[in-house]
């Protein structure tokens, strides 16, 4: 063993640290845990804690269930049916994914408040003047509305990408069996797959907990939200660590459920070519309301949004100066971009140590470092600003040697935002390479290096190449994942540095819903595009 | 004696009993050697084991005094010289075929290059072929290439998984035959694991049997036909192997 260690030395060493360096922030969290409690945590421990978690509860549970309801049926009806604008409606689904919750809160607010184009229109054109209180959607309800619109997509692909490599003949002696398409739906289906709608909705129940525009928007109070307020309304930054370490253990939690919900048996479809589903025809008023149903959900999570947006961009167009927008628009690429750079490099190393080096350890870390994903920004974020400002207090002297007069240089630079996306996002990348390495196997690096080619050159002149579209779809999927991403921002960029998420975020929280629609329509096409780039290479791949 | 295989050990980590069980033989060079045996007794796994992509808990290998492993050695499968052509070929896609032989050549100078590149495409009989892709080639070509590219940096020793498992029965025939005059031609030891007394015996001058990670039985063709087909009772194959290794 350790002579094949020896020749992965470099490998192993980089792994070693990159792991470390993704890992050390989290674990302040917990040490936080055991420093002496103050009064504001004993007072918020007695009083609001339970609230917390009633409140996260509620959100999550009804998210999920409303979620699976749309996302699974949705999944089902496209693979099993034919019915009118079936093919579009199969990959339009996707889209509400493109537009971030709190960008999807402050448009709905707007259409439904008193100057919404809803009650506007009710009361020029039909004289109707209402109770403002039924059209009010800053509230539970609301929230769970609007993470259900914008997150279903969640549920609805990886159950129809499951759904979709089933074979037919498991559903057809279903129905030879003599059971109807509904108890076929309710005895075959949802058993069968069961893990991958856990998998959904743990996915949206993960970004409903992370998620702190939206309840920061309508108001509710939650974990996320009075991370933000001990920390800066009430300066308290031990209380802030107790409690995002307690959104920590509520969301270790729910991965434990999610564990026990999946059980021990994973369904996993035969290697061999499985026969794809031939599609039922619909006819009739069943045709035109499987379509119906498709169009009004997309429509709720989507073009109705859109179409607010675009009018409201019509309307302030000018009124934020080109030079200002397009400074926010370079720092959200320059983030973006540098962060998934690092991410991708970080990912490749460390997938191409899982794999020289056999053994459980080294297929393990790298899973356990994903759970940063798990982790909301939030608390990340706190993890990283107390890290960071022990590493300033710790770096002080060489601060001095140089000339430097200030004690924080790292903790107000980019440096400490970016490191922050790394954390948090580096599951996102690693789980494309990684399943990159495992499309490509082992051979080919075998071949090269029975050639006479090292290891390091074999990942140069043979991996990365092999790897490249597996390279560019994480690099997107991070990029728009940080381009969307809010608390991280909010808490860790340095003075004056904004980015098209957080000055949208600025502008709706001040009321000026109309000027945020500009950035956040940029956020929403960039991904809106990739998505359907994702689209066209899914398809293209038919095992 | 060319290369000398001693007493190899080996299990896959986290199963019980050993995929190789003290494994030895000696060959010549030249010699074309095929290891037989059914799904699951090692033939893979003692092809991995030669080319360094697993280490032997126990065991030595040596080719021509060098010794690549024993207890104290562990040459990485990059320095070992040893040619190997995947059962599925393992051709680099981004690459074609000329790329793809050149690949171990690195170490030659350029006009050099170029002449070893067009001789192995000459013995392979793909002169013409040395800008497409891999997926332009049909099966039977792809693992000319295979072995082209194997035998470029002329290596010690080539190994070949289950070369013929791919195509089909007619081009087996012919490939089988191709095979054969390549190796020939070029004088590579070579071992070549496969399933099919046919091939065994079209090929090979010496017959491994491999069962569950024992050597059951080795030999010329000539020698074993006849003991095949019966069961071998377990005493015998020492015996046997003694005498047929005396030959
Ligand atoms: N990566 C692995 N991990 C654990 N066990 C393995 C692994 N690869 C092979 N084995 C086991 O080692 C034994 C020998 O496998 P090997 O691949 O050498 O068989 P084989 O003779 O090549 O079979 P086949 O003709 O099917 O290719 C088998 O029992 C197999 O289950
Ligand atoms: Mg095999």
């Amino acid at each position: 063993m350790q002579r094949r260690l020896a020749n992965v030395n470099g490998w192993t060493v980089s792994a070693a640290i990159i792991m470390i360096l993704l890992f050390l922030p989290n674990i302040t969290i917990v040490t936080g845990i055991f420093s002496p409690s103050n009064e504001n945590w004993v007072h918020m421990k007695e009083f609001v804690l339970g609230s917390f978690i009633r409140t996260s509860l509620i959100l999550i549970s009804a998210t999920a269930i409303l979620t699976i309801s749309i996302g699974l049926s949705l999944a089902w009806l496209i693979t099993q049916y034919q019915f009118p604008l079936r093919g579009f409606l199969k990959w339009a689904l996707i889209l509400p994914l493109s537009i971030p919750p709190f960008i999807g809160a402050y448009t709905y607010h707007g259409i439904v408040n008193y100057t919404g184009v809803i009650q506007t229109t009710l009361r020029d054109q039909f004289d109707m003047v209402l109770n403002p209180a039924h059209f009010d959607i800053m509230n539970l309800p609301g929230a769970i509305f609007i993470y259900t619109m914008f997150l279903y997509p969640y549920v609805y692909t990886i159950t129809r990408v499951f759904l979709s490599q089933q074979s037919a003949s498991l559903i057809e002696s279903a129905r030879m069996l003599g059971k109807g398409p509904w108890r076929t739906f309710f005895q075959v289906v949802i058993p069968i797959s069961r893990v991958s709608i856990i998998g959904g909705a743990s996915l949206v129940v993960l970004e409903v907990l992370n998620d702190y525009g939206v309840v920061k928007y309508f108001g509710i109070q939650t974990f996320t939200t009075a991370i933000f307020q001990t920390w800066f309304g009430l300066g308290d930054i031990e209380s802030s660590i107790k409690l995002a370490a307690s959104l920590m253990g509520f969301v270790i939690f729910i991965l434990v459920i999610e564990k026990v919900l999946r059980g021990r048996r994973q369904y996993s479809y035969s290697t061999t070519k499985v026969r794809p589903l031939p599609l039922i025809q619909l006819k009739g008023w069943k045709a035109g309301l499987v379509t119906t149903y498709g169009l009004m959900i997309l429509s709720l999570g989507f073009f109705i949004p859109i179409a607010q947006l675009i009018d409201w961009m019509i309307l302030t167009f000018g009124t934020i100066p080109m030079d200002e927008f397009l400074t926010y628009v370079k720092n959200s690429v320059l983030v973006a971009g540098i962060s998934a750079t690092a991410i991708i490099i970080f990912a490749l190393i460390v997938g191409n140590f899982s794999r020289l080096v056999q053994g459980k350890v080294a297929k393990l870390l790298p899973k356990l470092s994903i759970l940063g994903y798990s982790i909301p920004g939030a608390v990340i974020a706190v993890a990283v600003v107390t890290a960071f400002i022990a590493l300033d207090r710790f770096l002080v002297p060489l601060y001095q040697m140089i000339g430097i007069t200030t004690t924080l240089v790292l903790s107000v630079s980019l440096i400490m935002l970016i490191s922050a996306y790394i954390i948090r996002f580096f599951a996102i990348g690693y789980n494309s390479i990684e399943s990159g390495y495992d499309k490509i196997g082992t051979d080919f690096r075998d071949a090269s290096r029975l050639l006479g080619v090292g290891v390091t050159k074999t990942f140069f002149k043979v991996d990365v190449p092999m790897l490249k579209g597996a390279i560019i779809s994480g690099f997107i999927l991070v990029f728009i994942d940080i381009l969307k991403e809010i608390p991280l921002t909010l808490i860790l960029r340095p003075f004056n540095f904004d980015t098209l998420s957080t000055k949208a975020f600025q502008y709706a929280s001040d009321e000026k819903i109309m000027e945020a629609s500009q950035a956040s329509l940029l956020i929403v096409g960039i991904s809106a595009l990739a998505i359907v780039v994702f689209y066209k290479f899914l398809e293209k791949e038919p095992d | 004696m060319f290369i000398s295989i001693q007493n190899v050990c080996f299990s896959y980590p986290n199963t019980g009993k050993p995929a190789l069980d003290q494994f030895s033989m000696n060959i010549e060079k030249g010699e074309v050697i095929s290891i037989l045996g059914r799904s699951g007794s090692g033939k893979s796994t003692i092809l991995r084991l030669l080319a360094g992509l697993e280490k032997p808990t126990e065991g030595s290998l040596t080719i021509q005094d060098e010794v690549l492993f024993d207890g104290n050695t562990f040459l990485q499968p990059e320095k070992r010289g040893i040619g190997m052509v995947f059962q599925d070929y393992a051709l680099f896609p981004h690459m074609t075929v000329g790329e793809n032989i050149l690949f171990g050549l690195f170490q030659l100078k350029k006009s050099d290059k170029k002449k070893r590149l067009q001789e192995v495409l000459e013995l392979v009989e793909l002169q013409d072929y040395e800008k497409r892709y891999p997926h332009q080639l049909s099966g039977g070509q792809q693992q000319r290439v295979a072995i082209a590219r194997a035998i470029a940096p002329n290596p010690h020793l080539i190994l070949l998984d289950e070369p013929f498992s791919n195509l089909d029965a007619e081009l087996q025939v012919k490939i089988r035959k191709d095979l054969r005059e390549i190796l020939k031609k070029a004088n590579i030891t070579s071992i070549f694991v496969t399933h099919d007394e046919n091939d065994a015996h079209a090929l090979a001058d010496r017959i491994v049997k491999l069962k569950d990670g024992c050597i059951d039985l080795i030999g010329r063709p000539c020698d074993l036909i006849g003991i095949h087909p019966h069961p071998v009772p377990q005493v015998t194959p020492m015996i046997e192997e003694r005498e047929l290794m005396s030959v």
